[in-house]
């Protein structure tokens, strides 16, 4: 089902002082797909996502799911959250300790006054997709992380929801759990026909896991779209920032060259995509992230995209180095495989992938 | 929204009510001329009261009293947690045992059993040392400042020892290691390491021993009065209990140094162990110290701890089991067995007195713990899920009673009930218990609604239950255990009440405990043993039936 959120708008009063969650939110969330919201904590994320369920009121704004409006200020409508008929999982998971395995998963079903043979056989089919089938008569407390995890996942799933909310459902799980637990989720969601909403602060996780991702800042949606775009293709900066490590180059677009632009920085002339189509003449920034810079020991200054550097830092990490390059007084941070033969102080080749590099609007 | 902001200050209005007006009208009632006048300012309670000859011998004795009883039983506290958390000693479960003992004895029917132990005259296991060994004289004088500090140091046993365990449990033991690797002796390590770093947790366990051992009334008046042994709650109980007219008020006149003692005292330990925090050592999660191998000593320590296991536990119900059943206190002998009878059972049965106590202490256990519970779910629904800025004055206003002295807070409650037609009835005991008892309600359920947090109530909406639907199958269940217990702490402790009951029973609001002093005072050992017995099985069958109702309706 679609989720459609029109001018939502949320304050909180925190010490007197007004803070603003939620600034005028407009967002549409496409039926059938893994949407991702992300964000630094304190961006709206999760008021926008309790706003939702139903556990929060917004102070202005209109919020349909499906063909049904739950909440509306103007039209005065607010279905409460047992009505909206969702699925959520929670960031402490909220297992009832007070409840075995299966009293837990088969409680929306009761609320729905299910008739007990088939509550049996459904709680049976969801906690075998989620691998717990027997654990029915465990005490929901005597679990680890990860199958409390799952015991929430099959509760949200247990009524066959249209939607499923999550809110940082793998914050509370250690890495290792964590990277597994996402793969299993995606291969979960992928299995049905559900929208996902998702909540998170780990960009990792929204790349991995959405088809769709949209970034939150300060109670706004700077950005949405789907991982690759976000990634190689923002719009903005603090977008193209946050998603994942970047050189944030200034300078001015000198021409352009098809779907490529070339842009007159302080390190030299550099091309580069230019997917917004910013025009000769306007300021704009380059952003080039490590992994699409290679680098060369010897070389000769002056082809495209070829910068001759000075290593200022370099730490050895395992898989790579990791620099810091002084290209006039601008400085590069960059992967550098540990095959080559580089040292501190030591002079370096960069070369920018012309495909991999992309301007946005300053 | 409106009913929520309500709800904190009407409950700030009656717990301060519970709390502050016997305060209140203690400071008003020691500067007033006569009993239920306030007109009249006058400091001459005061003269009289610090003017009294008696007095400095008093205050010697009161803190000989408490800083003995202090010292025994975080001594003692000290020993037990270190054998269990420290070495590999078996049946750990005796710990725990020991640590919850004051929900199975009442203090007093403890100190009497001493009394029929240890008493010079007659007391069984003198007559029995004497009669073993050829002596003329008792060997033991229970009615003395050690018998009373050994008394009140066990009673306060589980009190320092909940204090210190879990300080012991915390103690990172490299602390240790690194000092003998750096060359200090075992003796060395545990004189500069091992204490200083327990200090904090040593030192709260012996100041709110203290207090509780100013506050205690059992004690002092079943051991120290019948040895002309005077302490503070002795002495106010003296001036209202005894003579031929009751001064109320010099006795709130002396109640205010106890009071303002026990406040200063309370006031330390909660820095104490806000303070305490520096010295938290807890090192990362998975932590286990290596446990000392006992060898050879393993069974001989396990001896002392099943005997003081023994003394704390069954000792005192045996010996009163035992007495109950002759005419008087003797040695245990083919003599005593043929004296046995029900006949001490018999008279408790058909006493009016002990009868109508019976009843009023357990009308006071039934429906004081069920009001006393109710009020506490409303005060920690309010400190815990409400939280306004109104949240911390009512937290601080219902622990406040803490510091109060039982008998204390009975004189300014005294003062109160005087002027209502309140005053000899049944209600001012339940509104004096509820006052003084309330932080035994609030501190379980306060941890059981810390224990629900937000998402569960809220995954139940999602789940499709209504607010209604979600109270009852999630909260109230959650919250069953919390009130179980609350309940069970708060009707046994009324069940036992003795040093506010001294203060407000009047004829016909006799209670259970104070027909036992009465008994004891009278030296009718028999009939208090055999209604003892009546109370501990009482308390016993409330706190089982409590918990199996618990049990059951959590499982609903």
């Amino acid at each position: 089902m679609e989720i459609r959120i029109r001018g939502l708008t949320r304050d909180y009063f925190s010490e007197g002082k007004r803070i603003r969650a939620l600034d005028n939110v407009d967002l549409t969330i496409p039926a059938n797909r893994i949407f991702t919201l992300l964000g630094p904590s304190g961006c709206g994320k999760t008021t926008l996502l309790r706003c939702i369920v139903g556990l929060e009121t917004p102070d202005a704004g209109e919020i349909a799911i499906g063909d049904e409006i739950v909440w509306s200020t103007e039209k005065g409508i607010f279905v409460p959250p047992e009505k909206r008929g969702l699925g959520m999982v929670f960031q402490t998971y909220a297992i009832w300790p007070h409840m075995t395995v299966f009293e837990n998963v088969a409680f929306p079903l009761k609320c729905r006054n299910m008739p007990m043979e088939e509550i049996r056989i459904r709680v049976a089919r969801f906690l075998e997709f989620v691998q717990l089938d027997g654990f029915e008569n465990r005490p929901a407390t005597k679990l680890s992380g990860g199958q409390q995890q799952r015991v929430a996942l099959a509760r949200a799933l247990v009524a066959e929801p249209k939607v499923i909310l999550f809110d940082e459902p793998l914050s509370n799980l250690d890495a290792k759990l964590r990277e597994e637990t996402r793969k299993e989720l995606r291969r979960f969601l992928a299995g049905l026909n559900i929208t996902a909403v998702y909540v998170t602060h780990d960009r990792v996780e929204a790349l991995a896991l959405s088809d769709l991702i949209a970034i939150m800042r300060a109670g706004r949606i700077v950005e949405v779209g789907d991982p690759k775009q976000i990634y190689f293709r923002s719009g903005d900066r603090f977008v193209a920032d946050f998603i994942g490590r970047a050189n944030l180059i200034k300078g001015k677009v000198a021409a352009l060259e098809g779907s490529h632009a070339v842009i007159e920085t302080d390190v030299g002339a550099i091309v580069g995509l230019n997917p917004r189509g910013i025009e000769p003449g306007t300021e704009a920034m380059l952003c080039v992230r490590p992994e699409f810079i290679r680098t060369e020991a010897t070389g000769v200054a002056g082809g495209r995209n070829l910068f001759r550097g000075k290593i200022e830092t370099l730490l050895f990490i395992g898989e790579a180095y990791e620099g810091e390059i002084r290209i006039g007084d601008t400085l590069v941070t960059t992967t550098i495989s540990p095959t080559v033969d580089v040292v501190e102080g030591g002079d370096i080749f960069l070369s920018f992938d012309t495909d991999h590099c992309f301007l946005l609007p300053a | 929204m409106a009913r929520k902001s309500a709800l904190t200050p009407a409950l700030i209005v009656i717990v301060g009510f519970l709390t502050i007006s016997p305060v209140v009208m203690l400071v008003a009632g020691s500067f007033s001329e006569g009993f239920g006048a306030f007109h009249g300012f006058t400091t001459a309670k005061y003269v009289e009261a610090y003017t009294d000859p008696e007095l400095s011998a008093i205050l010697l004795d009161t803190s000989i009293f408490t800083l003995g009883s202090a010292a025994v039983a975080t001594l003692l506290a000290l020993f037990l947690a270190y054998v269990n958390t420290r070495t590999d000693i078996p049946f750990k479960f005796f710990f725990g045992i020991i640590s919850i003992i004051p929900m199975m004895i009442p203090h007093i029917l403890f100190s009497v059993s001493w009394v029929l132990l240890l008493n010079p005259s007659n007391g069984i296991l003198n007559r029995y040392l004497m009669g073993l060994f050829g002596l003329k004289e008792a060997l033991f004088n229970i009615y003395s400042l050690p018998g009373m500090i050994l008394v009140e140091g066990l009673l306060d046993l589980p009190i320092a020892y909940l204090i210190i365990a879990p300080a012991m449990s915390a103690f990172d033991v490299s602390l240790e290691e690194s000092s003998r690797a750096c060359g200090a002796s075992a003796m060395r390590t545990l004189t500069r390491v091992t204490l200083p770093v327990l200090r904090p947790a040593i030192l709260a366990s012996a100041i709110l021993v203290i207090v509780k051992s100013l506050a205690s009334f059992a004690v002092p008046s079943v051991i120290g009065t019948p040895g002309r042994i005077y302490v503070l709650a002795t002495h106010i109980y003296r001036i209202i209990a005894t003579g031929f007219s009751p001064d109320y008020g010099k006795a709130a006149a002396v109640g205010m140094s106890a009071l303002v003692a026990s406040i200063l005292l309370v006031y330390l330990y909660r820095y104490l162990t806000s303070e305490s925090d520096r010295y938290v050592t807890i090192s990362s999660r998975g932590f286990k110290p290596a446990l000392i191998d006992l060898k050879g000593a393993k069974y001989p320590l396990l001896g002392v701890i099943g005997l003081l296991s023994f003394v704390l536990i069954v000792l005192p119900v045996l010996v009163l089991l035992y007495t109950s059943m002759l005419p008087y206190i003797m040695v245990p002998d083919a003599k005593a067995l043929s004296l046995m009878s029900w006949k001490n059972w018999g008279e408790v049965l058909r006493d009016p007195i002990s009868l109508l106590a019976l009843k009023n202490s357990l009308m006071l256990g039934l429906v004081g713990a069920t009001l006393g519970v109710i009020l506490s779910i409303f005060v920690s629904y309010a400190i815990v899920k409400v939280r306004t800025a109104a949240s911390g004055i009512l937290e601080s206003l219902s622990f406040l009673s803490f510091s109060f002295p039982g008998i204390v807070i009975g004189v300014g409650f005294m003062w109160f009930f005087v002027r209502t037609p309140l005053y000899a009835t049944i209600w001012a005991l339940l509104i004096g218990y509820i006052a003084a008892y309330l932080p035994y309600g609030i501190r379980p359920l306060s941890s059981a609604f810390v224990q629900i947090h937000s998402h569960l109530e809220e995954s139940s909406r999602v789940c499709g239950a209504g607010p209604f639907t979600t109270l009852r199958r999630i909260v109230i269940p959650l919250l069953i255990p919390g009130i179980v217990s609350g309940w069970i702490l708060m009707a046994s402790m009324f069940l036992r009440e003795l040093t506010l009951s001294v203060v407000l029973s009047r004829p016909g609001t006799e209670v259970l405990a104070v027909q036992i002093l009465r008994f004891a005072e009278d030296g009718l050992w028999g009939r208090l043993s055999a209604l003892g017995i009546i109370m501990i099985f009482i308390s016993s069958a409330l706190v089982a039936a409590a918990s199996l109702l618990g049990k059951a309706l959590t499982k609903w």
